[in-house]
C-alpha cells in the first residue's frame, strides 16, 4: 500500500476544555452587562474619576466610594490595547516567562500566615529564613517558573514585612517574582530593591524582575488600597495580576457560570481602568475562583468546583487574549498527606490542560493558611508528569516506526536497537522521587514512601551550599531599604511571641 | 409541647420561611404568649438546627434559611416582647476593622448569632474605633465583635480595645474577636475577651457570655 504523505505533521497537544465558544461568548457578553448595568464599587476617588473622564457612568456616591458602570464600548476599547502577551523575567535575564495563550509556568503562592517547620515538623508561624528556604526549594526544582513568598514574615515589623518578604526571596532565587506589597509605600520600596538587584530603572523596564499581585474584593469592590496599586504600578510599567478570589456560594452566585461572569466583570474593570490610564500596561487576570465549604465556611484550594472554574476561566482569557493567573498544586489538607497530594494533583493536571500561564499557589495546604516545602517538591513531580502528557502521542511515519518493527519481526526485540537507544530517556518518564522497584529492593532501602522521599529531597536541597546569589554589597543596599522602612514604622512591631 | 409549637420548630429546622408568620398567629390564637412561641417554638428549631449543623447533616445556607425563618416570627412577635415579655438573647455590635474591606465572615458570624436570638448590629467593614465607641454608647450591646482578614489589619482590632477602655467602656462589654490570621493568643495579648474561630463557635462563645450556653 502507498503511503500518501501529508506536507505538514499534526502533533495535538492534549487539551481540557469545559466550556464550548458559544458558552465563553454568553459569559463574556453577560459580564459587559454586569459591568454597564450592576457597576462596580470603586472606593478609590482618582479611579472614579478616571473611570468618569474615559466614559464611565458615575452613580450614588458616598463619602468613601462611588458606583462606576462601564459601557461595553470601554471594553473593546481597553482591550484592543492591552497586551496579549506579558513577560517578566529572572533578576540574571536567564529564567524568563512569556504569558501568553497555553504557555504555562508553575510557581508558589503567598503569605501564609504558618509554615510546616521540616525539622520539628511542627506548625508554626513563619519567619524571614522560611521565605528564604523556601525562594531555595523553588530555585532548585525545574519545573518552579516564578516564586512567591510562601509566608509571611512574622519575626519583622507587621508593617513592612513585605521588603522583608523581597529581599529574602532574592536571597533565594533568581526566578522571577511575583510580589504582595502591605500598601503602596511597600510597593514603591519594593520597586527601589528590584532597582538595585538589576541595575537600574531602565533595567527594570526593559524586562521587569517582578510582577505584583493585586485583589479586589468580591463582590464587585475595588478598595482603595487595590486601585492605588493599581495605578501605581501602571505608572511604573509593572505587570501586575488582578485577580479577585470569588467564593461560590458566598462572595458570588453558586452556580459556577455565575461566578465566573462575576469574576470576569471584577477583572475587566481592571483591565479598563489599567488601559485609560496608560494603553498597553501590562497586566494578568486571573484567577482563584473557587467555592466556600458549606459546612465549615472554608476557602477550599482543593475543591473539584476550583478545578473545573480555573479550567473554565483559563478558556475564557485564551478567548480575549489576556493572559491568565491560575491556581493549582495546592489543597485543603492540613499536612503534607494523601489528601494533599491527590488533591495538588487533580488541580495541577486540569490547570496545565487547558494551559492557564502563570499558574500559582504550588505548596499552599489548609486553604492558604500553611505553606509546605514538602508540598512544592511534590508538586515539581506531578508538574513532570503533567508535562510528560502535554507532549502528547506524536503521530508521523517516523514515530509509527514502521521500518524498525519490519527491522525487529516477529519474535524479536527493542531493547538493543538504536531506535530505542536513541529516544528511550526523552520519552520513558522517569521522575527522581517515583518509586518502581521491585519488592526486595525496595525492602532493602528501608521501605521508604513516597513521603519520606520528598521530606528527605527537601532537607537535601536545604542542606546543599549554595552560592550567594547577591553580593554582599548589594545585599546591604537592599536590606537598608528595608531598615529604612523599619525605621518609618516604628512603634508598630508585632510581638512576634503572641502568634506561638 | 402544643401542636403548633412542635410545627412552628419544624418550619425553622425547615427554613419554611413563607408558612412563619401565619404559623406564630395560629399560636397567638391558641392563647400562648409571644414569650412560649419564642422558647419552646423557634428557639426550640434553632436549639435542633444548632445541634444538626455540629453533627454535619447541616450546611450554612440551611443554617441561615432557619434563621430568617425565624425572624420572620419575630416580625410578629418583637412588638409583644419588647413591651416587657421577654429580652433578646443578647445584644452584639458587630464590624470589620479599620482598612479592611472583607465581611463574608463577620456576615456569617452576624447571621449565626441572630439565628441565636441575639440582637445583632452590624457596623460594616473599615470601620474606625471612633465608630464603635459612639455605637457602644448607643446601642449598649452586651458583646463588641470584630474581624479581620488581613495580618496588617488585624492590629487596628488592638487599637480598637484600647480606644473602648480609653473611652471607660471596657467594663460594659465583652470583645470576642475572628479572622483568619487571629489566634487565641491574639486574642490574650491585645485584651480580648475570647476568639472564634468561625461563625458557629462564635455564635456559641456569645451565648456563653451572656449565660445563655
Amino acid at each position: 500500500m502507498q503511503v500518501k504523505k501529508t506536507n505538514y505533521t499534526v502533533n495535538a497537544t492534549p487539551t481540557f476544555e469545559v466550556l464550548t465558544e458559544e458558552e465563553i461568548e454568553a459569559i463574556y457578553f453577560s459580564a459587559l452587562r454586569v459591568l454597564y448595568e450592576t457597576g462596580v464599587r470603586v472606593y478609590e476617588e482618582e479611579g472614579v474619576e478616571i473611570a468618569h473622564s474615559g466614559g464611565a457612568i458615575v452613580e450614588d456616591t458616598t463619602d468613601d466610594s462611588s458606583l462606576v458602570k462601564i459601557p461595553p464600548w470601554m471594553v473593546d476599547k481597553a482591550l484592543a490595547t492591552l497586551p496579549r502577551k506579558v513577560v517578566v523575567v529572572g533578576p540574571d535575564r536567564e529564567h524568563r516567562m512569556e504569558l501568553y495563550k497555553n504557555q504555562i509556568y508553575f510557581g508558589a503562592g503567598s503569605d501564609t500566615p504558618f509554615t510546616w517547620d521540616p525539622y520539628t515538623g511542627e506548625r508554626r508561624r513563619a519567619t524571614y529564613e522560611d521565605v528564604k528556604n523556601f525562594a531555595k526549594i523553588a530555585q532548585a526544582m525545574p519545573n518552579m517558573d516564578f516564586h512567591m513568598s510562601l509566608g509571611i514574615v512574622q519575626d519583622v515589623n507587621v508593617g513592612t514585612y513585605d521588603r522583608w518578604q523581597y529581599l529574602a526571596m532574592l536571597e533565594g532565587t533568581t526566578k522571577p517574582i511575583n510580589i504582595t506589597a502591605v500598601d503602596l509605600d511597600g510597593l514603591q520600596d519594593q520597586l527601589e530593591m528590584a532597582y538595585v538587584r538589576v541595575g537600574g530603572k531602565e533595567e527594570f523596564e526593559k524586562g521587569p524582575i517582578f510582577s505584583l499581585y493585586i485583589e479586589p474584593v468580591s463582590p464587585l469592590s475595588h478598595s482603595e488600597e487595590v486601585i492605588q496599586k493599581l495605578l501605581f504600578a501602571t505608572d511604573n510599567g509593572i505587570p501586575f495580576v488582578y485577580t479577585p478570589c470569588p467564593l461560590a456560594g458566598a462572595t458570588a452566585p453558586c452556580t459556577l457560570a455565575g461566578t465566573a461572569v462575576q469574576a470576569l466583570t471584577e477583572s475587566l474593570f481592571g483591565i479598563v481602568l489599567s488601559q485609560l490610564r496608560k494603553p498597553g500596561a501590562p497586566m494578568i487576570i486571573g484567577g482563584l475562583m473557587s467555592n466556600m465549604d458549606m459546612r465549615t465556611t472554608v476557602y477550599c484550594y482543593g475543591s473539584p468546583e476550583m478545578a473545573l472554574l480555573s479550567a473554565a476561566y483559563t478558556q475564557i482569557t485564551k478567548w480575549l487574549g489576556v493572559p491568565m493567573y491560575e491556581t493549582a498544586g495546592c489543597s485543603d489538607a492540613k499536612m503534607f498527606d494523601e489528601q494533599a497530594v491527590l488533591e495538588a494533583t487533580f488541580n495541577a493536571t486540569t490547570a496545565a490542560l487547558t494551559g492557564g500561564n502563570m499558574i500559582h499557589d504550588v505548596g499552599y495546604l489548609e486553604q492558604g493558611l500553611t505553606s509546605s516545602m514538602e508540598m512544592m517538591v511534590a508538586t515539581n513531580e506531578i508538574v513532570d508528569r503533567v508535562k510528560r502528557i502535554l507532549r502528547g502521542i506524536p503521530v508521523t511515519d517516523e514515530t509509527k516506526a514502521l521500518d524498525v518493527i519490519e527491522d525487529v519481526g516477529p519474535g524479536g526485540h527493542y531493547l538493543e536497537h538504536d531506535h530505542t537507544y536513541t529516544r528511550f530517556k526523552d520519552l520513558i518518564w522517569q521522575g527522581p522521587l517515583t518509586d518502581r522497584q521491585n519488592w526486595e529492593n525496595w525492602d532493602l532501602a528501608g521501605r521508604k514512601t513516597f513521603r519520606d522521599r520528598v521530606h528527605a529531597r527537601v532537607l537535601e536541597i536545604l542542606e546543599t551550599e549554595t552560592e550567594p546569589l547577591i553580593d554582599e554589597d548589594m545585599y546591604k543596599e537592599l536590606r537598608q531599604i528595608c531598615e529604612l522602612a523599619d525605621e518609618r514604622h516604628k512603634g508598630e512591631e508585632l510581638d512576634f511571641d503572641m502568634f506561638v | 409541647m402544643s401542636d403548633t409549637l412542635e410545627r412552628l420548630a419544624t418550619a425553622v429546622v425547615e427554613g419554611n420561611v413563607d408558612s412563619m408568620e401565619e404559623l406564630a398567629q395560629e399560636a397567638l390564637d391558641e392563647g400562648l404568649s409571644a414569650q412560649e412561641i419564642l422558647n419552646d417554638g423557634l428557639m426550640g428549631g434553632m436549639n435542633h438546627v444548632g445541634k444538626e449543623f455540629k453533627a454535619g447533616n447541616m450546611f450554612v445556607p440551611e443554617v441561615l434559611r432557619s434563621a430568617k425563618a425565624m425572624k420572620e416570627a419575630m416580625k410578629l412577635l418583637e412588638p409583644m416582647l419588647a413591651a416587657g415579655e421577654a429580652q433578646a438573647t443578647g445584644k452584639i455590635l458587630l464590624g470589620t476593622v479599620k482598612g479592611d474591606l472583607h465581611d463574608i465572615g463577620k456576615n456569617l458570624v452576624g447571621m449565626m448569632c441572630e439565628g441565636a436570638g441575639f440582637d445583632v448590629r452590624d457596623l460594616g467593614t473599615d470601620v474606625e474605633p471612633d465608630q464603635f465607641l459612639s455605637a457602644i454608647k448607643e446601642f449598649e450591646p452586651d458583646i463588641v465583635g470584630m474581624s479581620a482578614l488581613l495580618t496588617t489589619t488585624m492590629r487596628a482590632m488592638g487599637d480598637t480595645i484600647k480606644a473602648i477602655e480609653e473611652a471607660g467602656l471596657r467594663d460594659q462589654v465583652k470583645v470576642m474577636i475572628g479572622g483568619a490570621p487571629v489566634t487565641q493568643r491574639f486574642a490574650d495579648d491585645i485584651g480580648a475577651d475570647g476568639y472564634a474561630a468561625n461563625a458557629a463557635s462564635a455564635s456559641d462563645l456569645a451565648k456563653e457570655f451572656v449565660g445563655a450556653a
